[in-house]
């Protein structure tokens, strides 16, 4: 039987996080606002308006070509996409064509091995062919028989970027997506969130014989709205070509829509008939020049970049590719965990633990951002010194994570004020076990009739009598002794 | 004559020295309006009587009660010692291609027929602010397409306040014929191919269309956004030249709107002439057209009483100290049509997308639940002949298969017709010139009805307009004479970019060395 390959090439909407639409001063984000509350005469097309270029979405689809390590253009052109839908008020959007603000870029992913551990098996390098900005258009509702228009999205600033045929599974798919999101986020030009739309993808497959250099005919999937689904429709679809071709059919240029509910793919048109948009220069807008001085004041303020961070992590810090990899999926995070362990003398993977066995739990109960903490690095860092000098016990430092938080005091105020100094003198410990055994005659009488169990009930006395400053190791041992 | 005939200038002037209040120049201008203007345009014109075949037309809305709000603020300002703005008072007209908030802002179609802008152009809010009295909203062809105003959907439509048979010219008819009938001092019109200077032509006044993107487009109702000009309508230069003062220059609305520098045009009209290098082109002597049966081009010079004022004209100028250099070649002058087709139809298909019955405008009636359906009749019930036409071969031109030989073979046309204006315009050229003097139009106002129908033919009459357009250079035409038949003739300068100073003062020497010529007194006949 023959072995197939596939081809899989990304096309994505990124829709930016500025202020503004991208050609007027409208609110960009309308979630949760009522419909048609964002809006005015340029962005719904009134006759005589004239659009005005927002300078903000440049310098954010800028920063996102330079974490791609693509190269921005000194000159690009906006171009008329005509089409007639009620949702695009002037009916052509503008887009750019073929004078894209940036060309070719790549990134390069790692793809786990399926151990769940997120250690990398290979590396794919994936080639971006073009990206550019573009206008996004209303959304359209139909609602009992009538067709309703919300304008509210109409010129929210978009942009589109577009992958070489370079995935070669859905798995690879979903990791492409998965680690732009995370860019987006960091580099702060997009909420990244596909749910609500302001991560859009279209999926472009086709497959191969295994050893062959040709591309065959390939479909486009379409409304795709979550990494787990990208990852559902590619598996279908590449399913599907297989059976097909092996069952001797061709595979035809459809575009496809991915129905999320029923989990199948179904078809919307096939390529042939598909719209002429008489692409033309936007006469209404100048053409986009970025000289060196504007593209180095954006580029300049770019952070390191996630992947990087992680590679440099695992170097700096010797922390396992799991740990950088967690640590590093958000950079507040990162930025969290590398200020603690420069302020920390010890063992990176020392803070690398804290925070991840227990930062991060606190984090999702009380869900929050790390960046709403009262916990500073400072506090993390001086909270396991206390640990390691013996001042306060484990279990004490882990509560007082949660007691900076509720009560936003630092946590040697906390120790100070609460006396949770671990009670290391030991003829301390031996008189509260001996007030223990002298108020609890009935159990110190069962324990030696033969209930061994009992021991836990007795350090468990101790440990309330000394507040849990006692080492219970300690306690175990004098009452071992005592009961003899 | 009345106070309705006199300058902007000095309607302006009197008002500020408080001779005559906004409200009386107002109250004149209504009755000049009532006297000669006749019904406006409506959709519904019922038959065109005898009596409507002798007025003039040029509106399509009177907005009297804004204009008396705006006259009575002048005047009360005027009373509180506040600035009241060059413009004081002074009557002007805006054609209805421009957005006026509350106002009907129709693009003389029935699609907009009942489209009241939410929003001002920013021209007309420079008017306003400059103490402008806006009359109202006068006629033009449907979206500015066309040469004869015949087309607008609003009839019955302007006619020559100097000879009511013959078409005032377009598209800004209706801007031209209320400042030649003295309804108004100024008007706001827009020049495409030639629409502001081919109507000021025909009806015997000044029209300056400025370099591209000198005056904003926000709020113009766009027929070709890379063509398309606002500008001044007038009866003199120095009018011309102060109302290019106030609507030029930058605007956050329009990011094609130029930052160059604005001169103080009245200041540069005064300016001497001496030295200053005026051509004349063959190339402007002769018109080109196709052939209505075989489609060849044919080549046909323009007539002696079309030539004869250009003639003069150079004589006038050459007496003021000009150095007239003749001979200059403008080899692509008869492309200038032909590219102007393919390229204003592609980006008028595009901008009559948003009329589609969604929004705003006109709605087809009848009940449909095929969206498709809806936009048809929409558009095939509201658009008039042009903008149909317009569509057909816009979409035709840029469609993927076509494209390259049409669309993108016009752009490089374009840019040869800029070539052989950057040749005669090179400082450092061989002809080194700061204009070019030419007529306006290849004859006088045509009558109605003669043109109109021969879309192509029509087209024709801009010939030798729209490679001002296309260059995206300033051109002014004045009035140059007579012709036998009672009309007015049109010369016309045209400049490098941003050369309106040089070319105000060429025109206002021109003006004054020519005011007591003999035919300078005809008077338009629906004053007489």
């Amino acid at each position: 039987m023959t072995q197939y390959e596939s081809i899989i090439g990304l096309e994505t909407h990124i829709q930016l996080n500025t202020q503004s639409k991208i050609f007027c001063s409208c609110k960009a984000d309308s979630w949760l606002d009522a419909p048609n509350s964002n809006i005015c005469p340029v962005c719904t097309g009134l006759p005589g308006v004239l659009p005005v270029l927002n300078r903000k979405a440049v310098e954010k689809a800028m920063l996102l070509a330079s974490a791609m390590q693509a190269e921005i253009q000194p000159v690009s052109f906006f171009d008329r996409k005509n089409y007639f839908y009620p949702d695009l008020p002037k009916g052509y959007q503008i887009s750019q064509y073929d004078m894209p603000l940036a060309r070719g870029g790549f990134i390069d992913l790692p793809i786990p091995d399926s151990t769940g551990q997120n250690t990398t098996s290979y590396t794919r390098r994936i080639g971006i062919t073009k990206l550019h900005l573009e206008e996004d258009a209303g959304k359209t509702k139909n609602i009992g028989g009538e067709r309703q228009i919300d304008f509210n999205r109409c010129g929210v600033p978009l942009v589109e970027m577009v992958t070489g045929p370079d995935l070669r599974t859905a798995e690879e798919a979903a990791h492409y997506l998965f680690r732009l999101r995370q860019l987006l986020r960091w580099i702060d030009i997009s909420e990244g969130d596909m749910e609500k739309g302001h991560l859009r993808c279209d999926a472009n497959v086709s497959i191969r014989p295994v050893g062959v250099d040709y591309l065959n005919p390939k479909t486009e999937i379409k409304n795709v709205n979550s990494i787990d689904a990208v990852r559902d429709a590619i598996s279908k679809e590449i399913e599907r070509q297989i059976r097909e071709t092996e069952a001797g059919q061709k595979i035809e240029a459809w575009t496809l829509e991915w129905d999320e509910d029923r989990g199948i793919l179904k078809k919307m048109r096939s390529k042939e008939t598909e719209a002429d948009y008489r692409y033309f220069r936007e006469p209404d807008l100048l053409a986009l020049r970025i000289d060196d001085a504007w593209q180095n004041e954006v580029v300049s303020i770019q952070p390191e970049l996630p992947l990087q961070r992680r590679q440099r992590f695992m170097n700096a810090y010797q922390l396992p590719e799991y740990d950088a990899d967690i640590l590093t999926s958000e950079k507040k995070l990162s930025d969290f965990f590398e200020t603690a362990t420069k302020a920390y003398p010890g063992d990176s993977k020392k803070i690398s633990n804290w925070i991840m066995n227990d930062l991060l739990r606190i984090l999702k109960d009380r869900n929050m951002q790390i960046d709403q903490m009262q916990l500073q690095p400072a506090d993390l860092v001086e909270i396991i010194t206390m640990v390691e000098n013996g001042l306060i016990n484990t279990s004490t430092g882990k509560s007082l994570i949660e007691k900076v938080e509720d009560s936003h005091q630092r946590p040697s105020e906390i120790v100070r004020s609460e006396n949770l100094t671990r009670v290391s003198d030991e003829s301390a410990i031996i008189s509260a076990c001996k007030e223990v055994l002298a108020e609890n005659p009935t159990e110190v009488a069962s324990y030696k009739a033969g209930k061994p169990t009992l021991m836990g009930w007795f350090v468990g006395q101790v440990m309330r009598k000394t507040k849990g400053k006692t080492d219970p190791e300690k306690a175990k041992e004098i009452f071992e002794t005592l009961l003899h | 004559m009345g106070i309705c005939d006199l300058p902007a200038h000095q309607i302006a002037k009197m008002v500020r020295l408080r001779e005559i209040s906004a409200v009386e120049v107002l109250d004149a201008s209504l009755d000049r309006i009532q006297q000669v203007d006749g019904r406006s345009g409506t959709l519904n014109p019922g038959e065109i009587t005898n009596d409507d075949k002798q007025k003039v037309h040029a509106f399509i809305s009177i907005t009297t009660d804004l204009a008396r709000a705006q006259a009575k603020a002048v005047d009360q300002k005027l009373a509180a010692g506040e600035d009241v703005g060059e413009l004081a008072g002074v009557p002007v007209s805006i054609k209805d291609i421009f957005c006026v908030q509350g106002t009907h802002s129709t693009a003389a179609s029935r699609i907009l027929a009942d489209f009241i802008s939410p929003y001002t152009a920013s021209p007309v809010n420079r008017l306003e602010a400059a103490g402008a009295v806006i009359m109202g909203k006068v006629n033009l062809d449907e979206f500015t397409y066309g040469s004869s105003n015949e087309s607008s959907a609003f009839q019955p439509a302007p006619r020559n306040p100097w000879n009511t048979n013959h078409v005032p010219g377009g598209s800004s008819g209706g801007s031209a014929a209320s400042v030649a009938s003295g309804e108004v001092a100024l008007s706001l019109g827009t020049d495409t191919a030639g629409s502001i200077r081919q109507p000021a032509s025909f009806c015997g006044v000044v029209g300056l269309k400025p370099t591209y993107g000198r005056v904003s487009r926000y709020g113009l109702i766009a027929f070709a956004s890379s063509l398309d000009c606002p500008g001044p309508i007038a009866r003199n230069v120095r009018d011309a030249a102060m109302m290019l003062k106030i609507i030029a220059g930058a605007d956050p609305h329009d990011s094609t709107a130029a930052t160059h520098p604005i001169d103080d045009y009245l200041v540069s009209i005064e300016k001497n002439i001496k030295g200053k290098r005026i051509g004349l082109s063959p190339d402007y002597f002769r018109i080109t057209y196709p052939d209505p049966v075989s489609g060849s081009f044919q080549q046909q010079a323009v007539t002696h009483e079309i030539e004869q004022p250009v003639r003069h004209a150079a004589e006038v100028l050459s007496d003021l100290g000009a150095e007239i250099i003749e001979d200059i070649p403008m080899p692509n002058t008869r492309h200038g049509i032909p590219a102007f087709f393919v390229i204003s139809r592609v980006e008028a298909a595009s901008n009559l997308h948003r009329y589609d019955g969604v929004k705003y405008g006109y709605r087809t009636p009848i009940q449909t639940d095929d969206l498709r359906l809806m936009y048809r009749r929409t558009r095939g019930e509201a658009f008039g002949l042009q903008p149909k036409l317009r569509i057909l071969m816009g979409m035709y031109v840029s469609a993927a298969q076509y494209s390259e030989q049409y669309y993108m073979r016009a752009l490089k046309v374009r840019s040869l017709i800029r070539q052989d204006f950057h040749e005669a315009f090179n400082p450092t050229g061989k002809y080194r010139l700061d204009a070019l003097l030419t007529p306006t139009t290849p004859t006088p106002a045509f009558e109605m009805g003669a043109v109109y129908g021969d879309s192509v033919m029509m087209q024709y009459a801009d010939q030798l307009t729209v490679p001002a357009n296309h260059a995206g250079i300033p051109a002014i035409s004045l009035p140059g004479g007579i012709s036998s038949t009672g009309l007015p003739l049109g010369i016309q300068l045209l400049g490098p970019d941003f050369s309106e100073s040089t070319l105000l003062s060429i025109a206002y020497a021109y003006e004054s060395a020519t005011s007591g010529e003999s035919w300078r007194s005809s008077r338009p006949k629906v004053l007489s």
